[in-house]
């Protein structure tokens, strides 16, 4: 603490007498986004980037969005409700979601419920394949998801209201408005969204019962900007959601769940000679809530407060070397109904390194060491190389060891709870091809994942405990494919995604239940002039649920495709009427065995900026 | 114990006063209900007939359009003609003709976390959970077996198994979480509950012969005269506190069976003292699942492995002098056997 009030100090009295060497535009650039890493040390991996044009195609889960357009493979429980991805055939754990640049994936049971993330808050959302947990700590082993907010000082003023009905009686809205008078910058976006979710199975008879749910979220990121070298940002989000789980028998008890999550990030950043200085202070919670029985108001609860203060400088030498160093300070206070009412206090230390040798080739290392009572932190590192052989290939390269660590839980769940558990850790490497020609960009990668000490509970005595068991290990490919052509007032824009995925319990040397072999999407879209058609389609292979691979009980393929078409009526801004078709060939299908997902349903929006 | 009549009918011309007919195709045989677990396609039943035949999956075979059974299946209980099974988390119980397994009807009104059923007097009785976290608000649901109309009946205190003697039901106040240490005595006539005999520790099964009723605990088994509704002696100690715990109580031909993590233990029904070495022991790879289902009949031990509880097990049978004379893959997390 002493440590950083002095630095801090230090760095004040230098800014202010400073003369930047870097201009004031290119200051507004760096301070645009907060998660700084993802831009400037990801050239080895694969970083697939979803701008706010697709987010607006797609549905408001995250799940939704990621499942179409990602190789993420999802299982829900029945349309929003519990969803957990599975990255490069790893447990849902294992993938880590990033707010702007910090990791909020839950300190209770390590994962993020991707239907509680509202994409419509976000500016960019950005899928980084394999690891990461040297910058971004732990859970990233299959991949990390990054949410961003774009804070911008250039000078305007853009509100936009998008509103949309469908099927079951859903009802979504966001209000986003945008400012800035190059001082200050707001953005502000609420969200609201419900539905009874009361569809009809396709192939059998009954309905989704007890599913309605509705959620409401607040984003906002706002900066000010001191100087042309200091500026000081604020980013903050509320998510509130009430879901109630939906029935396989119409007999089962009901039962809901409440969800209230807030994230707070200050930040200060400043720049001098070649240095960028941020100082950020982040105050997160979590809190559930689940009701056995909704005729009844007892309920059982979690919740952590965390609280983080992070140092991040970074140091432009020339064009050819760029360094980082990180260091922070992480305290979770976690209580609930179920687990000991604790505090884990977590110190890290973080140092990345990129060279570019010559114009084409780059290297890049980060190193990162996390220092704990609660568990023994490995020593984390990521190496990777970028060759750039010409416009047509680029090659990447990257190993890394990652690490998943117990969560609260795990170590404090009473009963059960084990004290002396390790973090997983996984040793991993992929090798990524990029070919770029006419309007195609296809991007080959290979990876292979080697997963250690994988927690899962097992009964000790007449108790539940988790402890160190299990090795996993994947191998696999991704292919994404973008292709775009304009003839005249004609756009077309087509993507495509295809992962092969081979995850296997090295013990009994089956696939994972839950992991497909093939998964694939792609979507079309056209438009010409205020027109605009849309097309996307997802296909699922075969998912083993039994342990033993006994291929009687698989879930079966599935294909199902969307389409919309929209019109722009406005003249000098835009008033877009949009109607979307979901699930247009009727597919009966599942990705949890029984929780079926709706038939033929439809959504029109209507989206207006003013 | 009945055989296959029906096969020695048609080849015996003039026989017709044989009294061993086969009642149905699910006669003569054992059942084993796999508990399986939240999907749907893991709870199952599996028939093992006298003659080593093993059919899976029964229910699904015989109604394949009938409604799905449910998950976390417990034990079935039976009457004269129709086996129940109760489905733990869908909260209903279907009915269907204990020799032939045809659907009859589905219960499932007034169920909550219902865990073991008795017949009494044309009703059947099943002890329901009800909230998890309490045992003040378990119950008894009622149920008329000929129009299948249920009604409730609180009892109060933690209930699991149930079992009907003399017109008498029996109940076991006993649960993992509970802290309960009797045994309820309810009167179906009156529709009361007559006595709670108090015993020093949780019951976790038990078993009636010849009007005493023989009830075990993780350490303990007690001996009740139901005449008088009083523990005879004092209970004898049947396993260390540091051991997995007693459980699966059976009494056949004489003797107490009960076992100990992969052991099988017996004892003579007037022995004062436990046995100190085990009667058998079986290999398992299973966690959680250890002597998951356990019943002696007829000569035979029988052992359900609960495995892994998201893949096939297997059962085993053994001789009463404990020698193993088949090994059968049954389903997902077999918990329970029933003898036709």
């Amino acid at each position: 603490m002493i440590f950083r009030k002095l630095y801090l100090f230090l760095f004040f009295c230098i800014c202010q007498s400073a003369l930047a060497q870097y201009d004031s535009i290119h200051n507004l650039k760096v301070v645009e986004i907060s998660d700084l890493q993802l831009k400037d040390y990801s050239d080895s991996q694969s970083v697939l980037k979803l701008t706010d044009s697709i987010i607006n195609k797609n549905q408001s889960s995250l799940t939704s969005l990621l499942n179409y357009n990602s190789v993420i493979y999802f299982k829900e429980n029945g349309l929003g409700m519990v969803s957990s991805p599975s990255f490069r055939g790893t447990t849902a754990q294992q993938t880590a979601v990033v707010w702007n640049g910090i990791n909020i994936n839950s300190q209770l049971n390590g994962q993020t419920d991707f239907n509680t993330i509202t994409t419509r808050d976000f500016n960019s959302i950005a899928v980084r394949a394999g690891g990461g947990s040297s910058i971004y700590g732990s859970s990233a082993i299959g991949g990390s998801i990054h949410l961003n907010n774009t804070i911008s000082f250039e000078e305007h003023f853009s509100n936009t209201l998008r509103l949309n009905y469908g099927s079951f009686n859903t009802y979504g809205g966001n209000y986003k408005i945008d400012a800035s008078d190059g001082k200050f910058s707001v953005q502000v976006s609420l969200s609201r969204n419900s539905s009874d979710n009361d569809y009809d199975y396709v192939d059998a008879d009954g309905k989704n019962l007890n599913g309605q749910y509705y959620n409401t979220s607040l984003n906002a990121a706002i900066g000010y900007k001191i100087n042309d070298a200091n500026f000081l940002k604020l980013y903050s989000q509320v998510f509130e959601g009430e879901r109630h789980f939906s029935l396989i028998f119409p007999s089962e008890i009901r039962t809901k769940y409440q969800d209230l999550n807030t994230r707070n990030l200050l930040e200060w950043d400043s720049f001098f000679g070649q240095f960028v200085s941020k100082v950020k202070f982040a105050a997160l919670s979590e809190k559930y809530k689940y009701f056995g029985n909704i005729n009844s108001n007892a309920y059982t609860f979690g919740q952590v407060r965390t609280y983080i203060g992070k140092y991040d400088l970074a140091f432009d030498a020339g064009n050819a070397i760029k360094l980082n160093a990180v260091v922070d300070f992480t305290q979770n206070k976690g209580e609930g109904s179920d687990i000991k009412n604790e505090q884990r206090n977590i110190g890290s230390a973080s140092l990345l390194f990129k060279h570019k040798l010559t114009q084409k080739i780059l290297y890049e290392l980060s190193v990162r060491k996390e220092f704990t009572n609660n568990y023994k932190s490995p020593f984390l590192f990521s190496l990777g190389t970028k060759w750039a052989a010409s416009d047509f290939y680029t090659l990447k390269l990257n190993g890394s060891k990652n690490f998943r660590v117990p969560t609260f839980n795990d170590l404090y769940w009473q009963p059960g709870g084990n004290e002396n558990l390790k973090p997983e850790s996984s040793y991993q490497a992929e090798i990524g091809n990029e070919f770029r020609f006419a309007g195609f960009q296809l991007t080959l990668t290979g990876y292979y994942i080697d997963i250690k000490d994988m927690l899962r509970w097992i009964p000790n005595g007449s108790v539940w405990s988790p402890q160190n068991t299990d090795k996993v290990r994947t191998y696999g490919g991704e292919a994404l494919l973008t292709w775009s052509k304009n003839f005249g007032n004609h756009h077309l824009l087509l993507n495509g995604t295809y992962a092969y995925t081979v995850s296997e319990d090295m013990e009994k040397k089956k696939q994972l239940i839950y992991v497909p072999y093939h998964k694939a999407t792609s979507s079309l879209s056209y438009s010409w002039k205020k027109l605009a058609v849309d097309y996307q389609c997802l296909y699922n292979g075969e998912v083993f649920t039994r342990s033993d691979n006994n291929s009687r009980y698989n879930i079966d393929a599935y294909f199902v495709s969307n389409a919309s078409v929209s019109y722009d009526f406005g003249k000098k801004n835009s008033r877009i009427v949009g109607f979307q078709v979901l699930n247009l060939l009727n597919e009966n299908y599942a990705s949890v065995e029984s929780r079926f997902l709706p038939g033929r349903n439809f959504n029109m929006y209507l989206t207006l900026n003013f | 114990m009945l055989f296959a009549g029906s096969l020695f009918l048609a080849s015996c011309s003039s026989d017709d006063n044989s009294p061993n007919v086969s009642l149905g195709q699910y006669d003569n045989g054992v059942f084993v209900v796999n508990e399986g677990n939240s999907t749907i396609t893991t709870s199952s039943i599996t028939f093992i007939s006298n003659s080593g035949a093993v059919e899976q999956d029964v229910f699904r075979n015989v109604n394949p359009g009938a409604a799905e059974l449910g998950t976390y299946l417990q034990p079935m209980f039976f009457d004269n003609t129709r086996a129940f099974i109760i489905s733990g988390s869908a909260n209903k119980i279907t009915v269907v003709n204990r020799y032939t397994f045809e659907y009859i009807a589905t219960i499932s009104t007034n169920l909550q976390n219902p865990r073991f059923g008795a017949v009494a007097n044309g009703k059947a009785y099943v002890t329901n959970a009800a909230d998890w976290m309490t045992g003040t608000d378990d119950y008894l649901t009622v149920i008329n077996l000929s129009d299948y109309s249920t009604s409730t009946k609180t009892l109060g205190v933690w209930s699991e198994r149930i079992i009907e003697e003399n017109n008498k039901l029996y109940i076991t106040n006993g649960y993992a979480y509970g802290d309960a240490t009797s045994v309820t005595v309810f009167n179906p006539a009156t529709n009361n509950v007559e006595a709670t005999i108090q015993l020093g520790f949780n019951p976790n099964s038990f078993e009636e012969e010849d009007g005493i009723l023989y009830v075990l605990g993780s350490e303990k088994l007690a001996k009740i005269n139901l005449a008088t509704n009083m523990v005879v002696g004092t209970p004898i100690t049947v396993a260390a506190s540091t051991s997995a715990g007693a459980k699966n109580l059976n009494v056949e031909d004489n003797k107490i069976y009960y076992t100990v993590d992969t052991a099988v233990y017996a004892m003579a029904l007037n022995a004062t003292v436990a046995p100190s070495a085990p009667l058998l022991t079986y290999e398992s790879q299973s966690e959680y699942g250890r002597m998951y289902g356990f019943a002696v009949n007829d000569g035979k031990i029988y052992i359900a492995d609960g495995g892994d509880f998201s893949s096939d097990s297997k059962a085993y049978i053994y001789s009463t002098t404990g020698s193993l004379l088949s090994t059968i893959t049954v389903g997902v997390g077999p918990n329970s056997f029933y003898f036709n």
